[in-house]
């Protein structure tokens, strides 16, 4: 971690601290979509179902930087009116998943967020399909809830927002307010119940140069994969109300490179089960390269995430000596990304 | 401390410095090429290094003169590759808020097209990240632009690198490693023009062609221009090489505006008879064909005369400053086209200056664009003006005559005071160079004036009190001019020094205080216990009291006190 270039605590960053207050109301309700998963090495549909609760305590109490979720939160959100729209979801699309992922713009197992009744009841109407995801912040991955819901529904995978493995930048550069050693104990208290787990890492936080966000994000998942049974590389997008966004218009910010979301993959596979979505991938606000070979590597990278296989990357473009030159000689531009 | 970071020349906020780092000596304005020196530097800035490096991170946080570093980073600086404002708030923030004897660096932000920019708006130190990154994109660098390799036909350019090189072949790699060679090349080329003209002291000049180049730079010199203050209180008040007038820009230079303002503000008001004449190629102007033909016919009548000539871009030059810089020293393009902003310049100024003066007439001997212009002031101030041409050409033998007959009559009807017109030119420099009623000072009575026009000389009881120094057109003092200015203008172009005899070149390390309003090349007052000296400024006054490192003064005479 370099000490000087542009850094969480200057003053651009204390000034744009509120910049995450919501603004608009939300549009469809729930959000759902259909999709291809990994179920024990297999490719398997998957449905996402995102619940509109009351959004994240954090994001509203404080936030992490890059997250823009509560954007589609409904601060007037009630238990039955949940409840109802997952039921209206589950209708829709049918129950014919192997996965089926239930999240919220928060933490599932936080019950100021989601009553406790509809949260079982939720499972409870899960109990027979082989996997259900949920997402969490690991302060609520306790070992009683997760017996209480154990009770209920036996194939829970947990999902938990790590980002990376490393403290000073989770509490610096992403102020997301645990650490390591929360999650690791959340992570204890999910397997005691057989609960398997993920963990969400974020490629590129914001303030670290390419070459470091490479190698935090390769040292998180060798760190992580002894706690998780799989792991979700997030590429960092540029989400509204954040103070990504704010430092990206300032050009103090650009998302990954999707070469090196493509080097973290190459690098640590061999040490855990990996998948990732480059979800805008190829735009400005979303991980890109040079606008040419972007559709092919994202499609590439969501092959691998089905397969494992490092053999689906096969393309190459001439931006790789541009990336390469990125990764040696960003960090003298002291806090500027050399190619937006 | 022990400074580092020594300024050898100065052209405005542009310096040639010399910067000692590890065992070496660097030459700046300087392009840091080598992975080893930036990550040299870099560990720098974590501190106990020999050098002080700070990092800026944020400009507008930089407060007072606290910092006191050799080497000041701008971090960031790319941020600003197209945001003019941004880059130009941020470096004269910076600027302004630091001490005058560090280097500033910007960071991974020079291109052929810009570099000569940044070293005018102040920066010292530079790299060839960007030239690196633009090669890898693909791109060819000159100082006119960029173009793509791959759609160039074969090499634009004569450089060693590309005259041997057909970009046709090879791999992207290969092209691009060329093209960060030539890229190389076009960067180094132009920071070394960028030194030949900041030591002829004519970088304005060059930033004025290079800014054409794009919107972006041409905006980023129109907003430096803004910061008059900044690029006053660096700019020299005279240079030896012609101003040359160019374009738009060049209307808002700091010396031009000084000039305004000094010829409104300090010089004494004068009253009676003003006669306007257009201005002429060959400067000073009286020793061209057409001022020469104009005063012979008013040979007699000219000490009762105020001259003053009108001029684009100055505005308003009365004859005794025509031997000082700009106006001795500029040159225009004449096409007998004036643009809006030029007119209006010179309608301002002459308003200006006829409002400041209380002259009971006004002739003005102009012909074609100059006479709307002075129909236009005539008319906003609401005063008469005598056209003795009558739009004729004002050299012919009846706009002559005309002229002739009608400043006899003005004289009859006013009586003006004769004066010696050798002594308005003393006096006139005197006000400008040393402010308001420095002549008082220095001329109590009318003194003897000898010499050839312009280097006159006075003296008062056989002592000799100024010269003026033809090649600047600045005057030179005695140390009886000296003691004279400084016993009624107190600590005015005065630098005090600490207690030493001062011999040939004063450094700022010995300089105590200075007047602020000093600017390089003043004539200035040293002084100190025992000694008093007179010398030419090679600093600032304020940067003379800031600086450690960095010769301040030239001495010329010295006296005990």
């Amino acid at each position: 971690m370099k000490k000087e270039g542009i850094h969480a605590g200057s003053s651009l960053v204390r000034a744009d601290k509120n910049a995450h207050v919501r603004k608009g109301a939300p549009s469809i309700r729930p959000h759902a979509w259909t999709g291809l998963d990994l179920l024990n090495g297999r490719a398997v549909p998957s449905l996402t179902i995102v619940l509109r609760t009351k959004g994240c305590y954090w994001a509203r109490r404080d936030g992490c930087t890059m997250c823009g979720y509560i954007n589609d939160a409904d601060q007037n959100a009630s238990g039955p009116l949940v409840y109802e729209e997952f039921l209206g979801a589950l209708s829709r699309y049918g129950e014919e998943f192997k996965i089926i992922k239930v999240f919220t713009s928060g933490s599932f197992l936080d019950e100021d967020e989601l009553p406790t009744d509809v949260r079982d009841a939720i499972l409870y109407d899960l109990k027979d399909v082989p996997k259900t995801i949920i997402e969490s912040r690991p302060e609520f991955v306790t070992f009683e809830t997760c017996e209480e819901i154990a009770r209920i529904n036996r194939n829970i995978e947990v999902a938990i927002g790590l980002e990376t493995s490393n403290d000073y930048i989770r509490k610096n550069l992403i102020n997301k307010g645990f650490t390591f050693r929360d999650f690791i104990n959340a992570s204890e208290a999910a397997r005691s119940s057989n609960f398997s787990i993920k963990a969400y890492l974020l490629l590129k936080p914001p303030f670290l140069t390419e070459a470091e966000a490479l190698r935090d994000a390769v040292q998180s998942v060798r760190d992580a994969a002894k706690y998780a049974n799989i792991i979700s590389l997030n590429l960092c997008n540029v989400q509204k109300g954040t103070l990504v966004e704010a430092l990206w218009k300032k050009r103090l910010y650009r998302p990954p490179w999707l070469w090196t979301a493509v080097e973290v993959l190459k690098q640590a596979a061999e040490n855990a089960t990996i998948i990732c979505d480059p979800v805008a991938g190829g735009t400005r606000r979303g991980p890109h390269n040079c606008g040419t070979c972007d559709r092919k590597i994202a499609e590439e990278i969501r092959r691998f995430s089905l397969s494992q296989d490092l053999a689906s990357f096969k393309v190459t473009c001439t931006d790789k000596v541009l990336w390469d030159f990125v990764l040696e000689f960003e960090e003298f531009s002291y806090g500027v990304p050399l190619v937006p | 401390m022990t400074r580092q970071f020594e300024v050898i020349q100065r052209d405005g906020a542009a310096r040639l410095g010399r910067l000692r780092w590890a065992d070496r000596e660097l030459s700046t304005p300087c392009v840091l090429e080598s992975k080893d020196e930036l990550e040299l530097l870099e560990e720098m800035t974590e501190g106990n290094a020999e050098l002080d490096v700070e990092v800026i991170k944020d400009p507008e946080d930089v407060h007072g003169t606290n910092v006191n570093a050799d080497i000041i980073i701008l971090a960031g600086a790319l941020r600003f590759e197209d945001d003019p404002r941004g880059l130009s708030r941020a470096l004269i923030k910076i600027k302004e808020s630091t001490n005058p004897d560090a280097a500033l660096y910007a960071p991974t932000l020079a291109t052929p097209q810009n570099i000569s920019m940044l070293i005018y708006a102040g920066v010292d130190i530079v790299d060839s990240v960007l030239i690196n990154v633009k090669a890898r994109e693909g791109y060819l660098l000159y100082t006119d632009g960029e173009e793509r390799f791959d759609e160039i036909p074969h090499p634009l350019c004569l450089c060693d690198v590309c005259r041997n090189i057909d970009f046709g072949d090879g791999s992207f790699e290969q092209k691009t490693a060329i093209a960060s060679e030539h890229n190389r090349g076009a960067l180094l080329a132009e920071v070394h023009r960028v030194r030949a003209h900041v030591r002829k002291g004519t970088l304005r000049e060059l930033v004025e062609a290079r800014c054409r180049t794009t919107p972006t730079l041409t905006a980023f010199l129109r907003l430096l221009d803004e910061e008059y203050n900044y690029f006053e209180r660096r700019s020299p008040i005279v240079r030896t090489a012609t101003l040359l007038a160019c374009s738009q820009e060049s209307l808002d230079r700091a010396e031009i505006r000084r000039f305004s303002e000094r010829v409104i503000e300090r010089l004494h008001k004068r009253e009676g008879i003003l006669l306007l004449l257009p201005c002429s190629a060959r400067k000073p102007y009286s020793r061209s064909r057409s001022h020469r033909i104009i005063l012979a016919r008013l040979y007699k009548l000219r000490p009762f005369l105020n001259e003053a000539i009108i001029t684009s871009p100055i505005g308003v030059v009365p004859r005794s400053l025509e031997v000082m810089y700009p106006a001795s020293n500029y040159d225009i393009p004449v096409t007998g086209r004036w643009t809006c902003d030029e007119r209006e310049r010179v309608i301002e100024q002459l308003a200006r200056y006829i409002e400041v003066n209380a002259f009971d007439s006004i002739i003005a001997h102009v012909d074609g664009p100059y006479k709307a212009i002075c129909d236009d002031v005539a008319v906003t101030l609401g005063v008469d003006m005598i056209h003795p041409s009558d739009s004729e050409n004002i050299l012919s033998s009846h706009s002559l005559q005309c002229l002739e007959e009608i400043v006899w009559d003005l004289i009859g009807k006013h009586s003006p005071v004769r004066r010696d017109l050798r002594f308005d030119y003393l006096r006139d420099l005197a006000d400008y160079q040393f402010d308001k009623d420095a002549s008082a000072a220095l001329f109590s009575r009318v003194p003897k004036i000898r010499g050839v026009f312009p280097r006159y000389y006075a003296s008062d009881r056989g002592r000799r009190i100024v010269t003026l120094v033809d090649r600047y057109g600045t005057l030179a003092l005695t140390i009886e001019g000296a003691k004279r200015y400084i016993d009624r203008h107190i600590g005015h172009y005065c630098v005090w020094i600490d207690d030493f005899e001062p011999k040939g070149t004063i450094f700022a390390v010995g300089v105590l205080r200075a007047d602020p309003i000093i600017r390089p090349f003043d004539e200035v007052i040293v002084l100190n216990d025992n000694t008093i000296a007179v010398g030419r400024a090679l600093m600032s006054g304020w940067e003379m009291e800031t600086s450690n490192r960095g010769a301040a003064v030239a001495v010329r005479h010295v006296e005990a006190r």
